[in-house]
């Protein structure tokens, strides 16, 4: 079954009869938004039932769309977060891609900013391998892009999207260790990306972002996952009553290749591993439960099919 | 960006440049400094690394006085304020308290301060100074000039007058005599003598 990302975007009237209709159809709900008169869902549904949704989302006045970076968790490091950097280019980036269904983060570095004294610290390397993609929004000279990226990509596993004020072919040329995607002409700027072609600019990194990631979906392919996350992330959900009382916009994020659950690691960790996903298979037999670099959360890492011989 | 006589951004790198300028025309725009800075001339040197701005000022608004905010009217054991302004009515207040005391002050409504007591001089009372717009403007400028610049050139060193200003940042620290021939030769560029 190939589950395909798409955003429902409709009224709170009759919205239940939706979230039905997905859980019937063997999807999953990521994220549900309840913005005054307006549900907004992201969600996993079999790719051959998406055409019977759409039929249900007229008949409830909604309307659906692809969303191909539902189910992602994207950093989008800054090298500070300085008036700078922020609120334009790191925020308008970040929330550019929010719109195409990625939980993004943004991770301003301590001490980014500069050519020769850039520097990327431990704890900042070890957040970013925590997400599937790291989206670097750098400035507006080659000579610093050169200088620096080196640097502030070091100990980087994640696939990286490099952004900078010079067009990509000079891009790919200041960089020494190549990446996976490339979006020049998006720098440092001062001012709301309002205009046709800054929108432009970051319709392309969404597209990078997803072309990106799609490269690494087929890697995953390769070697299946012994479970999938948003699977693991209904089990948890439905499992884990303390998860109600965290005020977390999601208090379970889904990943590609895992979840982050927004729980105490010394208090829930144990807890976790021993729930039952299917057929007396628990969480710990095909997960490594790891606690995670962000505040005292958890990470789940579900283990490949070639390490449990198992697939739930 | 009409509003300046004279902007300009140098750098050996053409797309930097232009980046730079759009950057800085937003921060002055932000910033309010449209009308108040007459010319600007940036240089950026990523490879040294330098960023050098230079620019003039241009005439600032002189001191705000009572009669600039409203019509000073005596009366037998009093003085009436018509505000005619309200920009700096706080300013005014807190003037006049200092000067005659809180106790001899009265506002009424929205636009009529009294000043109690006998023998108020009128002319004098006008002459006092209430507020000077300048103040701040410096230090926007130089504010301004430093969060245009490119983050991590934390070296810097700057200059206002009243009519002219420069703002000089490094990575690196940057020696006297280097600084000095920059700054002369950019205000040379814009045709302004140092």
């Amino acid at each position: 079954m190939i589950l395909e990302p798409v955003t429902y975007t409709g009224g709170v009237f009759k919205h239940e009869q939706m979230v039905e209709f997905i859980e019937d159809l063997g999807g999953y709900i990521i994220q549900r938004h309840v913005i005054a008169n307006e549900v907004v869902l992201q969600a996993l549904v079999p790719k051959e039932d998406i055409e019977q949704m759409r039929v249900l989302a007229k008949a409830l006045m909604g309307t659906v769309t692809a969303s191909p970076l539902v189910g992602t968790e994207i950093a989008v490091v800054s090298p500070s977060l300085e008036i700078h950097h922020l609120p334009h280019s790191t925020c308008d980036v970040a929330e550019y891609l929010r719109r195409f269904g990625a939980k993004t983060n943004v991770v301003g570095l301590a001490r980014g900013f500069g050519k020769r004294i850039a520097n990327l610290n431990v704890e900042e390397r070890d957040v970013i391998n925590e997400h599937d993609l790291a989206v670097y929004v750098l400035g507006n000279f080659e000579e610093c892009i050169h200088h620096k990226f080196g640097t502030l990509a070091k100990g980087i596993h994640v696939p990286i999207v490099l952004t900078g004020g010079p067009s990509k072919e000079a891009l790919m040329k200041c960089t020494e260790t190549p990446v996976q995607g490339y979006v020049g002409g998006l720098g440092r700027f001062m001012h709301r990306t309002k205009k046709p072609e800054e929108i432009a600019k970051l319709e392309e990194l969404a597209a990078e972002v997803a072309r990106v990631l799609d490269v690494r979906r087929e890697e995953i392919a390769k070697d299946p996952l012994s479970t999938m996350p948003p699977k693991l992330m209904d089990v948890i959900v439905e499992k884990m009553e303390p998860l109600e009382e965290v005020t977390s916009p999601t208090p379970v994020t889904v990943q590609m290749t895992g979840i982050r659950v927004k729980l105490p690691y010394e208090l829930y960790a144990t807890q976790i591993r021993k729930l039952e996903i299917e057929d007396g298979i628990l969480i710990g037999d095909i997960c490594e439960v790891l606690p995670c670099r962000m505040r005292n959360y958890i990470v789940v890492r579900i283990k490949p099919y070639s390490e449990t011989k198992i697939i739930v | 960006m009409e509003a300046l006589d004279y902007f300009q951004v140098e750098s050996p790198e053409a797309a930097g440049a232009e980046y730079y300028k759009q950057i800085m025309a937003d921060v002055l725009q932000d910033l309010d400094l449209v009308k108040i800075i007459s010319r600007l001339h940036i240089f950026v040197d990523p490879k040294v690394p330098v960023f050098v701005a230079v620019g003039t000022i241009r005439k600032l608004p002189g001191m705000v006085r009572v009669r600039d905010c409203g019509n000073v009217k005596v009366e037998e054991g009093r003085a009436v304020i018509s505000i005619g302004d309200e920009k700096y009515l706080s300013s005014l207040l807190k003037v006049l308290s200092d000067t005659y005391g809180k106790q001899r002050i009265d506002q009424p409504d929205r636009f009529t301060v009294i000043v109690t007591g006998e023998g108020i001089d009128g002319r004098e009372l006008e002459e006092i100074q209430v507020a000077d717009p300048s103040e701040g403007i410096y230090r926007d400028i130089i504010y301004a000039m430093q969060y245009g610049s490119p983050e991590g050139f934390k070296v810097r060193r700057q200059g206002v007058s009243r009519e002219r200003f420069y703002y000089v940042a490094s990575e690196d620290t940057l020696p006297e005599d280097v600084v000095e021939t920059l700054v002369k030769e950019k205000f040379s560029l814009m045709g302004v003598p140092l």
